[in-house]
């Protein structure tokens, strides 16, 4: 009876040590990549992986593992920026939804927001890429103004589970204004299952971008990225398979990675997995 | 099912249940034994953390998975003993038609989204006690043998169509229709008020002497255990304290535990109010004509009238969805009436809004029911009671600290406990801070929404106490809402009666059998009183 008690985060544990080794990869990239990412040699193009390039090099002869561990910073500063915008403002929406429920405020946020989930982002994408030209910032922006609607949605649903309860109906009582109740007893409370909902988001978050850059709508060339990597991999994958092994590799680990972190974290958080007593 | 002609129905031997919590193991009930006899009703009396709820629980096998069995052998009848510490219980066996079970807030414990009927037909037909095409015949009689006036009408509703006591009569015919050697009743009347509790009892009672079933009733409750009951097992930390005929048990104690229990009642049911103030002067809280619908359709309140004076305490007094909540909430500002005027000192706060209404809470504070769920489980109590100061900037940080700190003394919440946490505290201590919180602003009014009905009765006793003890220093005006009479009876001066939205009557809470003219109001008293009898 007492298996469920004695079950231990362990995919929390697994996921720590994996972002662990990632971050002290991409962070030190510099001195632990064998080569310059951007540096091309003509003569060693396409080679097979071996003792000088581990995996390989790609078309211009440069070297896939420095490029892949260059890539994850441009690669994961960009999608934690993009998540922590999207963040902030959904929980700023879903929260001033909430808080003024049913008044025509709400109705206009909820509408938007049922208009952007309708939205392809690609094409939205692909829109400010087109107006502004192609950069990663232009991306950002696009995955920014399409993400936040799901954290506003999840706030604004917990923010009106918590304004039932009698502790809302305290504070009120007590003489707590809108904005005092709105920091002090919702933002507590929502905060904890939109951040266990954000590490879940990160790995679709990695996995868009790469897809955008694949698409050539994001970070360009000859700065190195995961998803343009795998873009440019694309040409020569019968004859080099292992160019797309290096980035392909480290993008499923990171979204390993922040997946079971989203797992233990809501398993240790979330008020309503614990048992009674 | 084979029957025993006499002697023992249900016999519980050495059960011993511990709950793991944290690592640490916390025992709960500590190697108990005891005996149903055959048609007998058994009340298993005990205050919150006794552990009576965990003995209904481990008879049908509904512990939580924190819960361990250590040891524990269930008899039913003459069938063969079960081992209750095993893994292999043969629940399907037990459930239903040995031991059924009628649980606290049967709303919940029925399905939502069935109907009434539907759920006749499920365990009729489980247990192949009717055909298909029966069902309906069958289940529209087992209504009409609880009292229902139109079983068919009821069968084709929803649990949340009908009211709290008419789902614990369902439940109830739900229970017995499987014919169970023993009806375990887990606190079935406490959510429900004194008129549907009196019929709903007596419903139990009248259907046991019928059928001569056995029936466990696990209640907190004196008032009930003296009903029914014929014999009574006083728990007390896991352990029996006391056990004998229910009469003997409740007028001459032997355990020491047991007469505390009944001193505390006592002490509840004593006239303690002060002095009456005098009706002369201009009223604090003047309510006039006051209406609130929800939704354009459902009448809540209609045309009530209130007169508050300064350090006045009324009570108000009705049944379950009679408005007496919505009042309160109009009062403090959590709901705007929909008619009608609240002048407080000569001045309408009911429709004001944002700063002024902010304002008006200093003036007028609420305590709430459930004292636990209105603190924030994140604060201490020397946070918790700071909060309105800080809502409201009064005074600097130190000066905050030092008056919630003299509040605190106050309600008695003293020394280390001021820095825990709610959930570290009992139901009680949540109630004191509670109370500490609302009269930190230094309140002219405060309004008690039920406010000690879900505590123990030694506890109940103790925060009217307190209450009193306040009043007295503080000299603020109570409005006391609750369903238990005999709350309102000593603490109240007058006692307004409430009545599907409005007032029936107004009455000096000292004369209230005597002078009242209302049918509705000795209704009320009656069926509190009945209960009574013999304590």
């Amino acid at each position: 009876m007492s298996t469920l008690n004695a079950k231990r985060p362990v995919g929390l544990a697994v996921g720590v040590v994996i972002l662990g080794f990632l971050a002290i990869a991409i962070l030190g990239a510099s001195w632990l990549s064998p080569y310059d990412p951007l540096k091309q040699q003509v003569s060693e193009r396409l080679q097979k992986p071996s003792v000088e390039h581990p995996l390989g090099t790609d078309r211009f002869g440069r070297d896939v593992l420095s490029r892949t561990l260059h890539g994850g910073k441009n690669t994961l500063l960009a999608s934690i920026s993009a998540l922590g915008a999207a963040l902030a403002i959904g929980l700023v929406i879903g929260l001033v939804a909430g808080m003024y429920h049913g008044s025509i405020l709400d109705t206009l946020l909820m509408r938007l927001i049922d208009v952007l989930l309708a939205f392809p982002f690609m094409v939205l994408a692909m829109i400010l890429a087109a107006l502004f030209g192609t950069s990663l910032l232009h991306l950002l922006i696009a995955v920014v103004s399409v993400w936040w609607v799901s954290f506003a949605r999840l706030t604004r649903s917990v923010v009106l589970h918590a304004k039932s309860e009698v502790s809302f109906a305290a504070a009120r009582v007590l003489g707590a204004s809108n904005g005092t109740i709105i920091c002090r007893e919702l933002l507590p409370k929502a905060i904890s299952p939109v951040l266990i909902m954000a590490t879940f988001e990160l790995g679709s978050l990695i996995l868009s971008i790469a897809a955008l850059s694949f698409l050539g709508l994001g970070a360009q060339p000859p700065s190195p990225e995961w998803g343009s990597m795998l873009s440019d991999g694309r040409d020569h994958f019968m004859q080099a398979p292992h160019i797309l092994l290096g980035p392909a590799l480290f993008i499923v680990l990171t979204v390993l990675a922040f997946n079971l972190i989203g797992e233990g974290l809501r398993d240790k958080l979330d008020p309503y997995e614990k048992s009674e007593l | 099912m084979p029957r025993q002609a006499s002697g023992a129905m249900l016999q519980l031997e050495d059960l011993h249940v511990d709950y793991s919590q944290n690592g640490t193991v916390v025992p709960v009930l500590n190697h108990l034994s005891f005996e149903l006899g055959k048609g007998e009703i058994v009340s298993l009396l005990g205050e919150s953390g006794s552990g009576k709820s965990t003995i209904a629980r481990a008879l049908t096998g509904l512990l939580p998975p924190s819960a361990n069995v250590g040891s524990g052998s269930m008899t039913i009848g003459s069938e063969p003993p079960v081992d209750l510490s095993g893994k292999r219980v043969p629940w399907r066996r037990i459930r239903g038609r040995q031991v059924a079970m009628l649980f606290q807030d049967a709303q919940q414990a029925l399905n939502p989204v069935v109907k009434i009927k539907d759920h006749f037909k499920e365990s009729l037909l489980y247990h192949r006690l009717a055909s298909p095409n029966e069902v309906l015949d069958a289940s529209a009689r087992l209504l009409a043998a609880l009292n229902f006036s139109n079983p068919l009408d009821v069968l084709e509703r929803y649990p949340f169509q009908l009211s709290g006591g008419m789902c614990q009569r369902i439940c109830l015919a739900l229970a017995l229709c499987l014919k169970p050697a023993v009806l375990v009743a887990d606190e079935p009347t406490s959510a429900l008020d004194t008129v549907s509790q009196k019929e709903v009892l007596d419903l139990i009672a009248s259907k046991q002497r019928e059928l001569g079933l056995t029936v466990l009733l696990i209640t907190h409750d004196i008032a009930v255990a003296n009903a029914i009951s014929d014999r009574v097992i006083v728990l007390n930390e896991g352990v029996i304290e006391e056990e004998g005929d229910a009469r003997r048990v409740l007028s001459k104690p032997i355990a020491a535990y047991t007469r505390q229990l009944l001193a505390a009642r006592a002490q509840l049911s004593a006239p303690t109010r002060d002095r009456e103030p005098s009706r002369e002067d201009e009223p604090l809280l003047h309510i006039i004509g006051l209406e609130k619908t929800f939704s354009r359709k459902k009448r809540v309140l209609q045309a009530v009238d209130l007169t508050l004076h300064r350090q006045e305490i009324i009570g108000i007094l009705g049944q379950s969805g009679c408005g007496k909540s919505t009042l309160a909430k109009c009062i403090a500002g959590l709901e705007l009436p929909s008619g009608g005027r609240i002048l407080f000192r000569g001045r309408d706060i009911g429709r004001l809004r944002g700063r002024s209404r902010r304002e008006v809470c200093q003036r007028i504070q609420l305590v709430f029911q459930d004292a636990r769920a209105s603190l924030n489980p994140g604060r201490t109590a020397l946070q918790l009671v700071q909060e309105p100061l800080r809502y409201m900037n009064i005074a600097d940080k130190k000066e905050r600290e030092n008056l919630s700190a003299f509040y605190l003394n106050e309600v008695g919440i003293v020394g280390d406990l001021q820095k825990r946490r709610p959930p570290q505290l009992s139901t009680g201590q949540c109630q004191r801070i509670a109370i500490a919180r609302a009269l930190v602003l230094q309140p002219e009014v405060v309004i008690c929404d039920e406010a000690v009905s879900a505590l123990d009765m030694s506890v109940q006793a103790q925060i009217l106490a307190l209450l009193q003890r306040l009043h007295r220093q503080h000299g603020f005006a109570v409005v006391m809402i609750s369903h238990d009479i005999r709350v309102l009876r000593s603490f109240c001066h007058h006692i307004a009666i409430m009545k599907e939205g409005s007032f029936c009557e107004i009455v000096r809470a000292h004369d209230l059998p005597e002078q009242s003219r209302q049918a509705y109001t000795h209704l009320l008293l009656k069926c509190a009183g009945d209960m009574e009898v013999g304590l």
